[in-house]
């Protein structure tokens, strides 16, 4: 100060401008290199600043900035700059009185508008300045923290949606602002009240973070601290954060409620105890003002109904609506406070059933008791009240009745009065009287009889209004209306008159009337049908006319005011026209009777027919279509049922079937089977080829089994007259012997002679041993086809049980290549027959020469017989009977060759046969080459060991 | 009232994830397929019980947007616990943990307990981030891991439970103090031995049950 002193002291004479002077203060805050020089400086600046805020802003801004920077640490240097910049941003100083301001006066009076908003502006242009304000919150000492809330709370107030955003974009800004609430130190704490309040108007997001870091519960604290509502501004300042906090935020709402908030606020309101000298505090009304407020925050009709229900049930169970009635009946509470208690009251119990049963059962503390209801509209109807306060009985009185069926009906019960007695009186009567007083009607009964064209605009609006509401959407009181043929003109010429600007509201409700008349008409008066009503707004008001006085309704201010809020809220009593629900009502009409009104062109018209009678007319078909559709529903569920019947026989006679089936199969492949032994011709079916194929072959194969058999039996039969010759031979020999033995002489030309022939014989007999082996081989390879046939015919059987084509052709292959070999083997046979045969001629020839010896030595027994006639007669007869034996050999031989002739033709056929065979097989094996394949290896193997066999027969016949 | 503790959370995690869907299910019971994006901060309550203790949960339903991220801030400092949720479907949700983590540990109190949340588990066909994965990040943070899914209701309750179960311990162990307020823990008004008239407001108890279950 002594810098400042002797600077102003230098220059008595000639004063410096302060811009002078400030521009020497802010060269020396920058170039002085001692921290004691600066602060003078910049308390300099301070004392300056006031005075001349455009100087001091635009020349210092940015030093005292940069001083806040780089001098932090000095918490006196830091207070004068915050102090600084806060009287050059702030608009409106507090008048600390300055001796120096009138001196200066001039001077101050030419700054610009908002030069603290500029200022505002430039400084958080930089972010940085913002947060380094917010770290100045951190520092605990005095003399920082207090200038800096106050600089931020100037700050805010100037630009305060940007500074909402600086501040939320530092995650800690929000919660160090909140800390301030919690500062031990009055001053910071209250001045913080009022940084909050700035902070939270109008965002949602801060709004919550300043909830979420529990500022309900502090807030509610510094209350109680401060006595409720007979604390200082305080408490104004606290419920005004709060205010800010509840408005319109549902999430904060919740929380409120949630956290059991609202029981916190009963205690708010006990006032009883707490107006010793009956005088209230001009700052108690306005804390339980804002009390108050608070309250209807919480259950405004602009809340979600869910929050409003649940809001209302909690203040009605903690006590909150009882303490609020007994602010009601108590007595020497200020109007402004009683007013607004009923305000807060009817929000309480609006629409919440329990709450205005609560308040039904209210009593005044009079003699006798009165209910509450009765008592405030006792007030309402009385002129000499206040009017907001006559308007909040209003107001109560419709809350209560909003919803809520029960009450209306007591009211209505009790417009008339019961009884004489004066002192029982009834809210119904109450109104009612207070009508009768104010409005010229007579018998309301007959509501066409009024005049209210003399009355009051007021009085008229209101009737009208009441007939609309009475009126709309009830058929049979718009009858009612029109059975009096005067009503209708009246309204007519109503809405035709000229008017005023205020009577243009009353022909606007007029219209809407006419209009609900012609909506809500059922056409049983017959000078008022729709048509006729439509008839007469167009030609005698014009239908043009008729839409524009009902949208003048629209555009009036009334109109606008009462739209705004249910509650009711006039300047004065002559304003009261319109009201809330009135205009829910006109809105919810206004289109319909638009519409109701203009008559309906033909086209429409025949088009509305058409589209009923279209209507009737699709019902009736539905309908026969539904009968139909149900009949046929019906039908079809039987027919189902009958179906599913059917069905479960059917499948049981399909199993039964199957089964039959499955034996006939059997029975079949068994038939084929037998059928195929008798006639293998006659099967010869494309489909299962394979099995009658096998089974004809096995006939077939029976048959030259058969064959085989009787050609063996031949051989044998052959065999045995081998065996015959072979005996008479021996015979024929020995008789040769004795021959021999009787004549010596011949003996030896005998025995020459016979002896090739025993010789001969020795060699047949020895063939004859051939053909006999011969044979046994036959007969075994006859038993290796019994065998094999053996196996095809099981194979046949397990083919007929499980006939899979697959199993059909292996089976087929095997019998193909057994056939094969069946044929093979036969070959050998016919072979062997062929060489028997051969064997059997050579046989033959070879007994002819023997008969040729013999008829030789016969010829040589003739010529020897003159020596022995006796001996050589006996040997003569010997001999001839020899002969003739050799006759019958021959002729026994003869009938043998022939049966080897036979056989050959037997044995043709057979080769014929086995050909067909194979003809067929190789059709069969080409389908199967695979298994022929594999099969034909083995066979190939066997055929190879037979003919082996046959080699080693053919070298042993070769040796002999 | 008659709570012993009450808790603070806070549900964080990429938009999409199922943070709404997850509060909605637990204090309502009930799963919105088409949830509205949640525009800054939602509020939601339920009382639980642990111990034989009745805890309230207060929870602070935050928006997952990145334009909304410094508003979620601010939510940290005051918070006892957090629910990180990521969505099993989808690996970006995954992948930007570490940053949600980061931004939470640097904000918030060194106490807070953060449970790891990956949802949508109902959702197995179009899994792409495998439950191994959720156990490792947590394992290697130090963090509570659980599978839920908010539609099915499958682990809801464990999950909030569970973290306010870690929370209780907490303050059993004496990490937590109980009166700081900034930590997101309070203590019931029956237990704070300073004010029982002002929490005593009569028969609120009952009122409150009402407003409990919403």
């Amino acid at each position: 100060m002594n810098y400042l002193k002797n600077f102003l002291a230098t220059q008595p004479g000639t004063q410096p401008t302060g811009a002078e002077t400030i521009e020497r203060l802010c060269d020396r805050v920058q170039s002085s290199t001692l921290l004691d020089d600066r602060r003078d400086a910049v308390r300099a600046l301070k004392a300056l600043s006031k005075k001349f805020r455009l100087e001091v802003g635009t020349q210092g801004m940015d030093i005292l900035i940069n001083v806040l920077e780089t001098d932090r640490t000095d918490g006196e240097i830091v207070n004068y700059a915050l102090d600084t910049m806060n009287n050059i941003m702030c608009n409106n100083p507090e008048d600390d009185d300055d001796e120096d301001i009138p001196q200066t006066n001039g001077e101050v009076r030419q700054e610009p508008e908002d030069l603290g908003g500029q200022f505002t502006e430039i400084f958080i242009k930089k972010l940085e300045n913002v947060q380094l304000l917010l770290n100045f919150l951190e520092e605990y000492d005095f003399r920082v923290r207090w200038p800096t809330v106050k600089l931020m709370t100037t700050l805010l107030c100037n630009r305060c949606s940007q500074m909402q955003q600086i501040i939320l974009n530092s995650p800690v800004g929000v919660s160090r602002l909140m800390d301030l609430i919690s500062d031990a130190r009055e001053v910071i704490r209250n001045d913080g009240l009022l940084l909050l309040i700035q902070l939270t108007k109008g965002n949602a997001a801060i709004q919550k973070i300043v909830a979420f870091e529990n500022a309900f519960e502090r807030l509610l604290e510094i209350i109680v601290e401060e006595g409720h509502s007979d604390g200082g501004i305080v408490v104004e300042d606290c419920l005004l954060l709060m205010m800010n906090l509840l408005k319109n935020n549902n999430s904060n709402q919740t929380l409120f409620k949630e956290g059991g908030l609202i029981q916190k606020l009963t205690p708010f309101f006990d006032i009883t105890e707490a107006s010793p000298g009956g005088g209230w505090s001009a700052q108690k009304v306005t804390n339980l003002h804002l009390m108050l407020k608070l309250v209807r925050t919480l259950v405004s009709p602009n809340n979600p109904t869910v929050s409003i229900a649940a809001c209302q049930k909690v203040m009605n169970t903690c006590g909150l609506l009882e303490k609020l009635c007994m602010i009601l009946m108590a007595s020497g509470v200020p109007a402004d406070i009683l007013t607004e208690t009923i305000n807060t009251v009817s929000e309480v119990i609006r629409g919440n059933t329990a709450n205005q049963e609560y308040f039904a059962s209210v009593n005044a503390p009079s003699q006798p008791p009165r209910p509450a209801i009765v008592v405030l509209l006792m007030s309402m109807v009385n002129e000499k009240q206040p009017f907001v306060l006559r308007c909040a009985v209003l107001y109560c009185f419709q809350c209560f009745l909003f919803k809520n069926e029960v009450g209306q009906a007591q009211i209505v019960q009790t417009l008339l009065p019961t009884t004489a007695d004066a002192s029982a009186i009834s809210a119904g009567q109450l109104l009612f009287c207070y009508l009768l007083v104010n409005v010229t009607i007579l018998p309301i009964t007959n509501h066409g009889k009024y005049a209210p064209q003399g009355g009051k605009l007021q009085t008229r609006l209101g009737l009208l209004i009441l007939l609309c509401s009475w009126l709309s959407d009830c058929s049979i009181a718009v009858t009612h209306f029109l059975h009096n043929a005067t009503n209708v003109p009246f309204l007519t010429s109503q809405i035709t008159d000229q008017a005023e600007e205020d009577e243009q509201l009353a022909q606007g409700l007029f219209a809407l009337l006419l209009g609900i008349c012609v909506h809500y008409n059922d056409n049983s008066i017959e000078n008022f049908t729709k048509e006729r009503l439509q008839q007469l707004i167009s030609k005698r008001i014009g239908l043009e006319s008729f839409e524009d006085k009902l949208s003048f309704v629209t555009k009036s201010d009334h109109y606008s005011r009462a739209a705004r809020s249910p509650q009711p809220r006039y300047d004065a009593p002559e304003r009261v026209l319109l009201d809330y629900e009135f205009v829910a009502l006109f809105r919810q009409y206004e289109g319909v009777i638009m519409k109701a009104v203009r008559p309906k062109t033909k086209e429409e018209e025949q088009a509305e027919q058409k589209t009923i009678e279209d209507h009737a007319g699709i019902v009736t078909q539905y309908k026969e279509l539904i009968r139909e559709q149900d009949a046929e529903l019906h039908s079809t569920k039987q027919e189902l049922q009958e179906v599913k019947v059917k069905l479960s026989e059917t499948e049981k006679q399909l199993q039964e079937q199957a089964s039959m089936v499955q034996q006939l199969r059997d029975q079949y492949s068994l038939l084929k089977a037998t059928k195929g032994r008798e006639s293998p011709q006659v099967q010869q079916t494309e489909a299962g080829g394979g099995a009658e194929e096998v089974a004809r072959l096995q006939g077939e194969l029976g048959d030259s089994k058969r064959v085989l058999e009787s050609k063996t039996q031949q051989l044998m039969e052959r065999d045995r007259t081998i065996e015959q010759l072979k005996n008479d031979l021996t015979v024929a020999e020995a008789k040769a012997a004795v021959r021999e033995a009787s004549e010596d002489g011949d003996a030896g030309s005998t025995e020459d002679s016979t002896r090739p022939l025993q010789e001969r014989i020795e060699v047949l007999t020895r063939e004859k041993e051939e053909l006999r082996t011969q044979l046994s081989s036959q007969e075994t390879q006859i038993q290796t086809f019994r065998t094999d046939n053996e196996a095809l015919k099981s194979k046949l059987s397990a083919q007929t049980n499980g006939p899979s084509p697959d199993a059909v052709a292996a089976e087929t292959a095997a019998l193909q290549a057994k056939l094969a070999e069946v044929e093979s083997d036969r070959a050998c046979s016919e072979e062997e027959n062929r060489r028997l045969k051969e064997q059997v001629q050579n046989l033959q020839l070879q007994n002819s020469q023997l008969q040729n010896s013999q008829v030789q030595n016969s010829q040589l027994q003739n010529s020897p017989a003159a020596d022995g006639n006796a001996d050589s007669a006996k040997l003569e007869e010997e001999v001839r009977r020899l002969s003739e034996e050799k006759k019958r050999l021959e002729e026994e031989a003869e009938t043998a060759s022939k049966e080897q002739d036979d056989l050959l033709v037997l044995l043709a056929d057979q080769d014929a046969k086995i050909k067909k065979y194979r003809d067929r097989l190789k059709e069969l094996g080409e389908q199967m080459d695979d298994d022929d394949d594999d099969d034909g290896d083995l066979e190939d193997d066997e055929d190879y060991e037979d003919e082996e066999e046959e080699e080693e027969e053919d070298g042993d016949k070769e040796e002999d | 009232m008659s709570y012993a503790y009450l808790f603070k959370y806070i549900i964080i995690g990429d938009t999409g994830v199922g943070k709404s869907c997850l509060l909605l299910q637990f204090t309502d019971k009930r799963f919105q397929p088409v949830h509205d994006l949640t525009i800054g901060v939602e509020f939601g309550a339920r009382m639980i019980t642990i111990d034989g203790k009745q805890i309230k949960l207060q929870i602070w339903d935050t928006a997952g947007q990145e334009s909304f991220r410094s508003i979620t801030r601010s939510y940290y400092r005051g918070a006892a616990g957090a629910l990180l949720v990521y969505d099993i479907t989808r690996r970006d949700t995954f992948n930007h943990l570490t940053t949600w983590l980061e931004d939470a540990r640097q904000h918030s109190n060194s106490n807070m307990v953060i449970m790891l949340i990956g949802n949508k588990s109902d959702l197995e066909s179009r899994r792409e981030v495998k439950k191994e994965e959720g156990e490792a990040f947590a394992r290697e943070h130090g963090l509570i891991f659980m599978e839920t899914s908010a539609k099915t209701a499958a682990n809801v309750e464990e999950a909030f439970i569970n973290t306010a179960k870690e929370i209780y311990e907490k303050i059993q162990e004496g990490v937590f103090d109980i009166n700081n307020e900034a930590n997101g823990i309070k203590i019931g008004p029956q237990h704070s031995p300073s004010n029982p008239a002002l929490g005593g407001g009569g028969g609120a108890g009952g009122s409150q049950a009402g407003g409990g279950c919403c």
